[in-house]
């Protein structure tokens, strides 16, 4: 005989149990975790580096990669505690992983932790890790019809940095039609343009993660 | 990449369902996934069938209910469905997504021990 069972259940519910752990440790610290989510070679890293050098914030970073420890050591040259996981052919990081990771970081002493995810525009934004928001990043030769292309990421998360607008004299990037793309997809979302070669939009950035670290600790229990 | 994790953790939820209320078998699994969640489901049902494949849960079929995007207006309180970004009603572009994020077992068909 069989019968029917409802269950009403999420799919990623383990993987939810431990993204609600992270959360809730991160609040009772009132430590900020932002998951930085981008295409390989769109300037995570870079970004990272400019903002250990100018930002004046205590931060520590958990580097996603296929393989090599190469952002992490990039990081650790400027004195950034930061950890390094290797999904061998994963295209994202996962919950457990994370909470994993942040064992090994000095959690106490940091204002923000860095997720830097895997670089892909398609699933890194479906996992939560526990994260109080993600930015997602978008380089200017990838080219301006990329908000519409990844809906999910550039819907779901607080913050568009847009990087390497250094470049945009060379490039036929139409920033009326992305902008407006961003804005029906998340018409509450800030675009930030940045250059990573210069540091322009640094100061930007760190305003905005000044006001969510004084938000987050704020609340802290 | 992403219909294997999905599907992974379906089968590991299954395993530890059917041993906590003894079930003999699963027969069917019923989602309901949101329009806006980018899973192909024709890729999650052949990632649902490798990884059970050999397991317990061998030859349970997955049924995939598609849940399409709606929205409510902050400023008017109107709901509407599809792509449009915009209220119909009154312009406005504040809106909350109340459905296409589904990523939900909604039921089972099991075989209980006889």
């Amino acid at each position: 005989m069989s019968k029917i069972v409802t269950l009403q259940q999420s799919i990623m519910a383990e993987d939810e149990r431990f993204a609600a752990a992270i959360r809730e440790s991160n609040e009772r610290r009132g430590l900020l975790m932002v998951n930085m989510i981008g295409s390989p070679g769109c300037g995570k890293t870079t970004i990272l580096e400019r903002t250990a050098q100018s930002s004046g914030l205590s931060f520590g970073v958990i580097e996603g990669d296929l393989a090599t420890n190469r952002d992490a050591e990039r990081l650790d040259r400027l004195g950034v505690p930061v950890v390094q996981v290797n999904t061998h052919g994963g295209c994202h990081l996962e919950a457990n992983v994370i909470e994993k990771a942040m064992e090994s970081l000095p959690l106490d002493s940091l204002d923000v932790l860095f997720v830097e995810n895997v670089g892909n525009l398609v699933c890194p934004a479906e996992f939560d890790l526990g994260e109080d928001f993600k930015a997602a990043l978008l380089s200017t030769p990838e080219g301006a019809d990329k908000p519409l292309k990844y809906p999910y990421l550039f819907s779901s998360s607080k913050v568009v940095l847009l990087t390497k607008v250094d470049l945009l004299p060379y490039l036929p990037f139409d920033m009326k039609m992305f902008s407006e793309d961003v804005k029906k997809l998340n018409p509450e979302a800030p675009v930030i343009p940045m250059n990573g070669m210069t540091g322009e939009g640094v100061e930007e950035w760190t305003k905005l993660l000044r006001e969510k670290i004084r938000e987050k600790k704020a609340h802290a229990r | 990449m992403h219909e294997v994790s999905l599907a992974e953790s379906i089968a590991s939820s299954l395993i530890s369902l059917k041993k906590e209320r003894g079930w003999e078998r699963v027969v069917e699994v019923r989602l309901r996934i949101g329009a806006l969640r980018q899973v192909f489901p024709e890729i999650l049902c052949f990632a649902f069938e490798t990884v059970t494949k050999g397991t317990e849960l061998e030859g349970a079929e997955l049924s995939i209910e598609d849940v399409p995007i709606s929205f409510r207006c902050r400023d008017c309180g109107g709901c509407w469905g599809g792509d449009d970004p915009l209220c119909p009603e009154c312009g406005s572009m504040h809106r909350e997504t109340v459905a296409g994020n589904e990523l939900e077992i909604e039921s089972l068909e099991v075989e209980e021990q006889t």
